[in-house]
């Protein structure tokens, strides 16, 4: 482990995200607000900071990052880029504590996208623009931006790439890691202007059409507006929005697919099929519970049911209606969301469908092998056998993932919160949703929960976004040992 | 630039890693997925788990957008149906392919004339045998190079004690003697430096430098290096390269003997050879070297096929005074280990297969390109261009990239070592010594302009 050149690293990334608070500040020159003084005393802190971190851990360049060096990096890269983020928040003085900050900061990098503001629509429009801004950045990840444009990294990025999309199968589009991480920014960036576009063409405005895209191709779900999506009420929002949720939650190497001319990629990968089926199903379950006590109409039902289990599932958070309210099969099915995700390599967080996948056909063999104690079976994805290995790290993410979630919500009742806000909290926090149940369910916010409480989701969130292990393992002792 | 690597083995591991870092597109596809694993975590390339001769796994790397194909599995038929499928796939892609068994060798031609229509055949044998006669030709050098239809011959030697020559800086050199080389580069303590007028050369190190041809004797005896001409060699292991070795060196009329371990083989080799005196032994046997008066060889070379008996023959051999030792290595992490036991003349099929391949994938003008001690730098041939940036200024003038010196100028055949002020014209030949991470940024300036419209 070589610290010294961890830091280094560290340093350069801090120094970058300095220099991306530059666009905030051209949305504060152009309202003409206050706050952009805080962002120039930010952006200076920050920009100066990286440079020290980058000159004190000054060490000799390298070829070669391994994988726990490259884990080290990404996992202390991202709290840097946390903490470094929560500047222009706290300065401004909306926030009223330096946990309140980090907290909003930290869930905008994640892709969560919970609140701890009352009243968001008092907020600089400046500081509006950073927090989706930051949604942005975070969704598609810092650190494969920093892989693309930054030079530097070069070989290492391979180690980096992984710590910070962790997928079971490792995709790479392109034979250098430089350009993989570009193509996916590109065709990130294109569904994002083309959302843009659509937003402006219902009526949204400049402002609040980039926004909304950029925190729904993240999956994120800040929105600039108290009620959220539901705001607007306007069927042509919604199907927009959800139209791109789904495309956010389906694996980005699909969609590169398609912009080169393969649309039937989406069909023949089995994942995004088993996306779309799940989707399916789980709305039209919703939809039927729904019917008749809740909304009177068909049409409303499969609007408010598709809406709401679309934006859970992708780990967005969009809110046009209270699923508290609805009936508890409702509420069972939207919690089963929050943990199941999206697919893996798409911008959503959650355990991914790929690992469910792998998961439901490892029981399917294990009941396949009592009943044939002597086949040989393999699991397939896809027509390719998948290797032990995968399959361990599969079982063993899910093990990690629901202990982490049992532990921290048994920790957050602990601080006198209720069972269903407990849960609720946690389980949002770990899937990088937004919303959860209870007291911070999707008209409520996080501002009232015990500062410990926040400290304790902003780790869950992180150890979601960078899907467990790249945080975990810094509580292992092995990982110290030399 | 695209090219598909078919073999994840040490050469196409090396080859792959030499690629990446000049920034190439390369795919490697192998069948063992703990090679392809190897290859992904360490080298900045794309990965395909499968048989590489299978048409579908070719389409998916990319072979139609590819450049450059190089088979270089361990199995020639495997190399050779990649190359076919790839000419099917895509005609006009460039195909290198690694071909060792002796029975194709009459064949080499016809591959390239009829399908699977392969460009170049590399034969690691012929190219390693090739090596060590060059290492035999010139007294103690380690490692031989040869640019202009080898008129200009870049050598490395060790300096393996102090001489006149070591402790003073280069610039005073020629005061000491006239005849002072170009000396390119120094490899002191494993790390290559690019000698300045102040440096200087130490005891231990290993010396690059350029010479002509012709003076090449008088360079050598500047570093006290004698020629000793070779009358008798001994060769240990009667493998497929101690074979083509033996049958070489007869032909030049040296007294050569071969030992052998396997009876059977020994028969073989027998068959095969006219004047050479096959030895049925084991080569690491003391009493059995004494018996077949290993002590008074010119030369003895260790060819087993294993890298252990190799290196504990040669260092028998060293003890009981054979002046002129070559070692046959394989694994490349060895390779730093050789000089601290005092092994230093190193041969290895994988290194020459690298090295050939080399040659033929560079692009622009590049006649011909070799790397040496291990991967650092590269020496490259190359004809100057009318629209390339280095002609028509002196060279001090040329905004040369660091890590890059030009060691000869070859003008109508006559090769010339150039000063700061001396100018290249087009159609001149250029001999190029270039540290790793300068390589691409070579290659673009020896590229025609117009490629890039």
């Amino acid at each position: 482990m070589r610290w010294r050149y961890i830091m280094n690293i560290t340093g350069i990334l801090v120094f970058f995200l300095g220099f991306l608070m530059f666009f905030p500040l051209l949305v504060g020159l152009y309202y003409q607000e206050k706050v952009i003084t805080v962002l120039l005393i930010s952006m200076s802190i920050t920009i100066l900071s990286g440079l020290c971190i980058f000159i004190f851990s000054k060490s000799p360049p390298s070829d070669y990052i391994s994988q726990r060096e490259g884990m080290a990096i990404v996992a202390i890269g991202w709290m840097a880029v946390g903490l470094f983020g929560a500047l222009p928040f706290y300065l401004s003085g909306d926030f009223p504590h330096f946990v309140d900050a980090l907290f909003e900061s930290v869930s905008g990098f994640t892709t969560t996208g919970s609140s701890i503001l009352p009243d968001i629509e008092s907020l600089s429009k400046t500081l509006l623009f950073w927090r989706s801004f930051i949604q942005w950045l975070g969704g598609m990840g810092i650190i494969v931006l920093s892989v693309a444009i930054l030079p530097f990294l070069g070989v290492g990025g391979m180690q980096l790439y992984k710590a910070e999309v962790p997928t079971p199968v490792p995709d790479k589009l392109k034979p250098h890691i430089r350009d993989t991480a570009m193509t996916l920014w590109k065709v990130y960036g294109v569904f994002t202007v083309v959302e843009i576009v659509l937003l402006m063409m219902g009526g949204m405005n400049l402002f609040d059409s980039v926004c909304h895209a950029f925190t729904t191709m993240p999956t994120g779900g800040f929105s600039t507006k108290n009620a959220s999506i539901a705001h607007y009420n306007s069927l042509y929002f919604d199907s927009v929005l959800m139209v791109f949720m789904v495309f956010a939650g389906i694996n980005f190497s699909l969609h590169y697919q398609m912009l080169k001319g393969k649309p039937l990629a989406f069909w023949k990968d089995s994942e995004c099929r088993f996306f779309l089926f799940a989707l399916c199903a789980l709305i039209t379950i919703v939809s039927i519970n729904i019917y008749g006590n809740v909304y009177q109409t068909v049409g409303e039902s499969i609007r408010f049911g598709s809406f709401q289990i679309i934006s859970i599932i992708t780990t967005t958070g969009f809110a046009t209606a209270d699923y508290e309210q609805w009936p508890a099969m409702s509420q069972i099915i939207i919690l089963l969301c929050m943990i199941v995700g999206a697919s893996a390599g798409s911008t959503g967080g959650g355990v991914k469908m790929l690992r469910i996948m792998l998961y439901l056909k490892y029981c399917y063999k294990s009941l396949f092998s009592t009943i044939h104690p002597r086949s040989v079976k393999h699991i397939k994805i896809g027509g390719n056998a998948i290797s032990e290995d995968v399959i361990q790290s599969v079982l063993g993410f899910l093990g990690l993932y629901m202990g982490i979630f049992i532990v921290c919500s048994i920790l957050l009742s602990g601080l006198g919160l209720d069972f269903m806000t407990s849960i609720g909290a946690v389980a949002s926090a770990i899937g990088n949703i937004g919303p959860g149940f209870g007291l911070v369910g999707p008209v409520d916010n996080y501002s009232h929960l015990p500062y410990l409480g926040k400290w304790l989701l902003i780790w869950c969130m992180l150890i979601g976004r960078l899907e467990i292990f790249t945080v975990i393992i810094f509580l292992v002792p092995e990982f110290w040992r030399k | 630039m695209k090219i598909l690597i078919v073999g994840a083995g040490e050469v196409g591991f090396r080859i792959a890693s030499h690629l990446a870092h000049e920034n190439k597109d390369v795919v490697v596809i192998d069948n063992d997925p703990e090679a392809v694993r190897r290859v992904a975590e360490r080298i900045d390339v794309q990965v395909i788990t499968g048989s590489g001769s299978n048409p579908i796994l070719l389409e998916e790397a990319g072979i139609k957008q590819a450049d450059i194909l190089l088979a270089v599995t361990n199995h020639d038929e495997t190399n050779l149906v990649a190359c076919l499928m790839a000419s099917i796939l895509a005609p006009t892609i460039k195909k290198l392919a690694r071909v060792r068994d002796a029975g194709f060798d009459k064949f080499h031609g016809s591959f390239r004339d009829f399908p699977p229509n392969i460009d170049t055949i590399i034969s690691p044998e012929i190219e390693v045998v090739k090596t060590i006669e060059q290492l035999m030709s010139v007294p103690g050098a380690v490692d031989i190079n040869e640019f202009a239809n080898g008129r200009v011959k870049f050598v490395g030697i060790h300096l393996e004690e102090e001489t006149g020559l070591t402790d003073i800086p280069l610039s005073e050199l020629s005061k000491v003697n006239t005849s002072k080389p170009l000396i390119a580069a120094i490899v002191r303590n494993e790390k290559l430096i690019i000698p300045r007028g102040n440096d200087q050369l130490k005891k231990g190190d290993l010396v690059y430098f350029i010479s002509e041809k012709d003076n090449l004797s008088k360079t050598l005896a500047f570093f006290n290096k004698q020629e000793e001409p070779i009358k008798r060699a001994l060769i240990v292991g009667g493998g497929r390269i101690g074979r083509r070795l033996a049958s070489s060196l007869e032909k030049k009329s040296i007294h050569t003997k071969i030992i052998e371990k396997d009876a059977a083989q020994c028969k073989l080799l027998a068959d095969s050879l006219d004047k050479a005196v096959v030895l049925h032994g084991d080569g690491s046997d003391q009493a059995f070297l004494n018996e077949v008066n290993a002590g008074n060889m010119d030369i003895l070379i260790t060819l087993t096929g294993d890298e252990e008996t190799n290196i504990l023959t040669s260092l028998l051999a060293k003890r009981m005074g054979v002046k002129k030792i070559i070692t046959k290595i394989n694994k490349f992490s060895y390779f730093p280990l050789m000089s601290a036991i005092g092994l230093q003349q190193l041969i290895s099929p994988r290194l020459s297969a690298i090295n050939s391949i080399l040659r033929h994938i560079r692009r622009g003008k590049v006649i011909s390109a070799v790397s040496i001690i291990g991967d650092q730098a590269e020496v490259m041939e190359a004809v100057a261009l009318e629209t390339s940036d280095i002609v028509g200024k002196p060279l001090d003038r040329l905004s040369i990239p660091k890590g890059v010196l030009i060691t000869g100028i070859i003008r109508n055949d006559q090769v010339t070592i150039p000063r700061g002020d001396s100018v290249i014209e087009p159609g001149d030949q250029i001999i190029i010594f270039a540290m790793r991470r300068a390589i691409p940024k070579i290659e673009k300036i020896l590229s025609v302009k117009l490629e890039y419209f």
